[in-house]
């Protein structure tokens, strides 16, 4: 059984210029100890899907059609008091601005006690010391940090403390959004490395957002490659990566440099994303496409087996 | 180097020092070396990567460049005219010349400025032409930039862009007065990747058709092999090695520089990259101060020389050149005896 | 006209066209206020009051709200047919001097407030830009003038050189009001000129005046503005404070003045159709520049808003 389902998802932002769809029939699998990257330009929606499944949509988003099943309980249906069992429990989020996630006033070593004292009242003060002396040194931080302030860590510290605390309640299910944005080469190299590890050593699922494909690619087993609220192109990430069928797919592989291989030109994808307000009849992608036909934009396109588990949205693949 | 006479633009032994106020924690200020003793010489027509982490100085050496900050040490000359104090008329003069694109399109745009006066700024600012020429001109650069039409821009504000369409108004505003230096400082690196294409083309593109020379600044060594001729890779201030974008990459010498190419993703395309592994994941203790700059995360460092002794340039191969004890020419340095060789 | 002339032409029709959907669009999130929409309405009608102060002294001398006495009145009397809300203790309509204090409300409270917005932008914008020893001697400058009590102060300069002229009154309060102003517009102008905007213009070959007059001014006038709402109510009520306690320049009708009037000649008790008019006037004037403040506050917040989203 897939821990994480998602299926035909639709999120919808009220906003003062009408409803703002910004997740449009999205359908996810995820087994347990897999990984998937979700990939696209901001506004796509990836970040949307990743609230919605800490139940963390703002107050101005809600779900509109679809269900989000983890574990087999659905989440989508569940109120406050219930999600707030299931996050962190379950799942733990990662966030993009790591740097904010930390209270500033108070030693790391109190907010991590805390995070776990919340959800497990039954352990004492000493097993819960000694889980987070376990946490430290599974991130890789040293101990004699332990009780520092926040800001007297790194950047890479930091995030590495989110990720310690993330793991505190051996959730099923972390969501990494952008995770590493924020920091430097070498850091962000270490810990895509160091996620992983641990993402194996404890079979947990993880979903990981990015806007960076080459990352994503390095990191995930799946990818799931998102466009203006809809999925365009899912598969493994070998599959998705070299034998990728979705023009936007592809244009996304082609417009990021290597560093070997011959110098080919870029292909930057000319254009910007459709505005998601209001319908939109055909393909999402036909204004920027190279493909681009008549029929394109009046019906939207289907579904198209490529492989075993590779999938793309086109009708020109 | 033998055509130095042809450099467009030199750094001579620049540095730069922020001096920290002190607070209740750490009594006292201190001194932070943003730049240390850097030589720099660009040729006229090149792009010119300076590669480095935040906080490396990098930045720093771009707004040394045009003049936003003055150096603390050393000279800096355009077209062999001394511009290190620069004031006033001169200065303005100057910038008419050497022209900037900053990292981040959200903030280096006015939010209470159309489109069209942004671009049209150094224009008025240097009494170029009448409002009819000067329209004329920002409808062609913007054009350039990539923004077409180019009408349907020039009564926006910044908000009602996206973050691509800002950063090319911003490369827009830049050489709008047809400089001859363009610093473009991580230009992508707040955007998302599938825009970074788009940057480097206009980039590009600014080079071949306005022949002008540009620094690009930047963390990436993929965009740096992608976009420059020559690059340069910085480390806390200090240039580690330099040469053309090519050999530095492909043979890298200084173990930073392969510490750098060790943590580019390499996914897809990128086989025969070796790893070389010479980043220590925790530092060892500081070496002494006139020690070499890397010393405490160098994993081929050897105790006594490297934390002790400032290392020399040497030359590695035709241009490339490496600040390392243990450089030698063929592009790699040997590993250092077993006995030499510090734990991790 | 060539296709330059034309270009340009069409460019200045395209500026104009974007100012104007702007301010619909500023329109649009102001409508969408409550306060504001009270607090507007409620200054639309004094304005009509003020408006309407011209026309009683044109039906009859005896409107006049200051020198008009009915003949056929000894004393302070209630409303009737003649004088709808009563006259004072010699016979002076009532409604005529409310109608006259309305206007005289507007002038010291928008004169005063816009003075010292004026001069507080002018002094927070060159201490934040310029910094340094400017900064030191222009900030302890307004915290001097800041911690004085301008209703004190001005007491004693009244008492000191006898009445004061409604004009050196709204003098008097901008030049004691602005500290507080210059305080706000300075910080906004130092974080403003952290901007890498700001850099950028420099770049460009912006100079200072360039720079202060064209980047920063720009960005911290629309809270200069929100500040003068707030000074405005500040600027009446010191006005209506001083008037009461017998400080007013005697030459003009205020609210202020009238409260005195009925407190002088011992009507506080006897005559509320005298009492309140006032009274409530000058709360609810003040009440409706606050409230046109907060919607104002509303209405430039969401810009800021949308900034920052975008990123």
């Amino acid at each position: 059984m897939a821990l994480l389902k998602v299926e035909n998802l639709s999120i919808g932002y009220r906003t003062a210029g009408g409803m703002l769809k910004a997740v449009d029939g999205v359908n996810l699998s995820l087994e347990e100890g897999r990984s998937l990257g979700l990939v696209g330009e901001s506004g796509c929606g990836k970040t949307t899907i990743g609230m919605a499944l800490m139940g963390l949509l703002p107050p101005n988003g809600s779900i509109t059609g679809g269900r989000i099943v983890l574990d087999g309980v659905e989440i989508s249906a569940l109120d406050e008091e219930e999600l707030r069992k299931v996050r962190w429990s379950q799942v733990a989020m990662i966030f993009q601005a790591a740097m904010n996630a930390l209270n500033p006033v108070i030693r790391v070593s109190a907010q991590m006690t805390e995070a776990i004292r919340t959800h497990r009242p039954d352990m004492d003060e000493q097993a819960i010391m000694q889980r987070v002396e376990g946490l430290f040194n599974l991130v890789g931080l040293p101990l004699e940090r332990l009780h520092d302030f926040p800001h007297q860590y790194s950047g890479g510290m930091k995030q590495r403390a989110i990720i310690a605390m993330a793991l505190a309640l051996n959730p099923k299910l972390i969501i990494a959004d952008e995770p590493t944005t924020a920091l430097d080469v070498i850091v962000q190299d270490q810990i895509l490395k160091e996620t992983k590890v641990l993402q194996e050593q404890f079979d947990i699922g993880i979903i990981f957002i990015s806007h960076d494909i080459s990352i994503v690619a390095e990191v995930c087993h799946d990818i799931g490659v998102m466009y203006a609220g809809q999925l365009v192109e899912a598969g493994p990430a070998q599959e998705v990566f070299f034998n990728s069928k979705h023009p936007y797919t592809r244009a996304l592989v082609g417009s990021f440099p290597t560093l070997a291989g011959p110098k080919s030109k870029l292909t930057p994808i000319p254009g910007e994303p459709p505005n998601l307000i209001g319908a939109i009849p055909g393909c999402r992608f036909c204004d920027r496409c190279p493909k681009d036909t008549a029929s394109c934009k009046l019906e939207p396109p289907k579904w198209q087996e490529i492989n075993e588990r590779h999938w793309v949205l086109c009708d020109h693949c | 180097m033998s055509q130095s006479h042809k450099d467009i633009l030199k750094l001579e032994g620049v540095s730069k020092f922020y001096r920290t106020r002190g607070n209740r924690y750490r009594r006292g200020g201190g001194t932070v070396v943003a730049l240390s003793r850097v030589n720099l010489s660009l040729r006229p027509g090149e792009i010119f990567g300076l590669v480095g982490e935040s906080g490396s100085g990098k930045t720093t050496a771009g707004r040394l460049v045009v003049r936003l900050e003055e150096p603390d040490e050393g000279r800096i000359t355009l077209d062999g005219v001394d511009i290190t104090h620069l004031k006033g008329g001169g200065l303005r003069d100057y910038r008419r010349k050497v022209q900037m694109v900053f990292q981040d399109p959200y903030q280096s745009l006015n939010p209470q400025m159309t489109i069209a006066d942004a671009v049209a700024e150094p224009l008025i600012t240097n009494k170029v032409g009448d409002p009819a020429d000067r329209l004329e001109r920002v409808l062609g650069v913007l054009d350039t930039a990539g923004l077409s039409p180019a009408e349907d821009f020039i009564y926006r504000f910044p908000h009602q862009l996206s973050g691509g369409q800002r950063q090319r108004v911003a490369i827009a505003r830049a050489i709008v007065l047809e400089p001859s230096l363009l610093v473009a400082d991580e230009p992508t690196s707040m955007l998302d990747a599938s825009y970074s294409a788009q940057i480097f083309e206009i980039l590009q593109g600014v080079r071949d058709q306005m022949g002008a020379t540009i620094i690009f600044i930047t963390h990436s060594m993929a965009a740096a092999r992608y976009l420059c001729d020559r690059i340069a890779v910085i480390y806390h201030g200090h240039l580690v090695e330099q040469g053309p974008a090519e050999a530095v990459i492909n043979s890298p010498s200084h173990p930073y520089t392969k510490a750098l190419i060790d943590a580019t993703p390499k996914f897809g395309r990128c086989e025969g990259v070796p790893t070389y592994g010479t980043y220590l994941p925790a530092p060892r203790p500081a070496g002494e101060q006139a020690g070499c700059p890397f010393f405490q995360r160098c994993a081929l460092a050897e105790r006594l020389l490297c934390s002790a002794t400032y290392p020399e340039w040497r030359q590695v191969a035709g241009e490339q050149v490496c600040l390392c004890h243990f450089a030698a020419e063929g592009g790699q340095s040997p590993p250092p005896p077993e006995e030499c060789r510090l734990g991790g | 006209m060539s296709v330059q002339q034309a270009t340009l032409q069409s460019l200045k029709a395209g500026r104009r066209a974007l100012w104007r959907q702007r301010l619909a669009e500023n329109w649009r999130v102001f409508r969408g206020n409550l306060l504001g929409k009270i607090g507007l309405s409620l200054l639309v009608m004094f304005g009509l009051m003020a408006g309407l102060s011209y026309i009683p002294p044109l039906i009859d001398p005896m409107y006049h709200p200051m020198t008009g006495v009915d003949p056929l009145v000894v004393k302070s009397t209630g409303p009737s047919l003649t004088h709808w809300l009563g006259t004072d203790f010699m016979g002076r309509d009532i409604l005529s001097q409310l109608l006259a204090g309305a206007r005289v409300a507007f002038m010291v409270g928008v004169s005063a407030a816009f003075m010292s917005v004026v001069l507080g932008t002018a002094v927070g914008m060159t201490a934040g830009y310029l910094g340094k020893t400017t900064d030191t001697l222009l900030m302890r400058l307004a915290d001097m003038i800041m911690v004085l009590p301008t209703l004190l102060v001005v007491l004693m300069l009244a008492a000191l050189f006898g009445q004061l002229s409604i004009w050196m009154i709204v003098l008097m309060i901008a030049l004691f009001r602005w500290p507080g102003v210059s305080r706000v517009i300075r910080a906004q102008t130092l974080s403003l000129k952290q901007r890498p905007f700001i850099d950028a213009a420099r770049v460009a070959g912006a100079s200072h005046t360039r720079i202060i007059f064209r980047h920063i001014m720009p960005n911290v006038l629309p809270l200069a503005f929100l500040y003068m709402t707030f000074r405005v109510t500040s600027a009446i009520v010191i006005e209506a404070g001083l008037a009461f306690l017998g400080f007013g320049d005697p030459g003009t009708v205020s609210w202020g003045m009238m409260l005195q009037w009925v407190w002088k000649t011992g009507h506080m008790f006897t005559a509320p159709y005298w009492l309140l008019p006032p009274g409530i006037c000058i709360s609810l004037i003040t009440l409706s520049f606050y409230m046109l403040g907060r919607a104002m506050d509303e209405v430039l917040d969401p810009r800021l808003r949308d900034e920052t989203q975008a990123g």
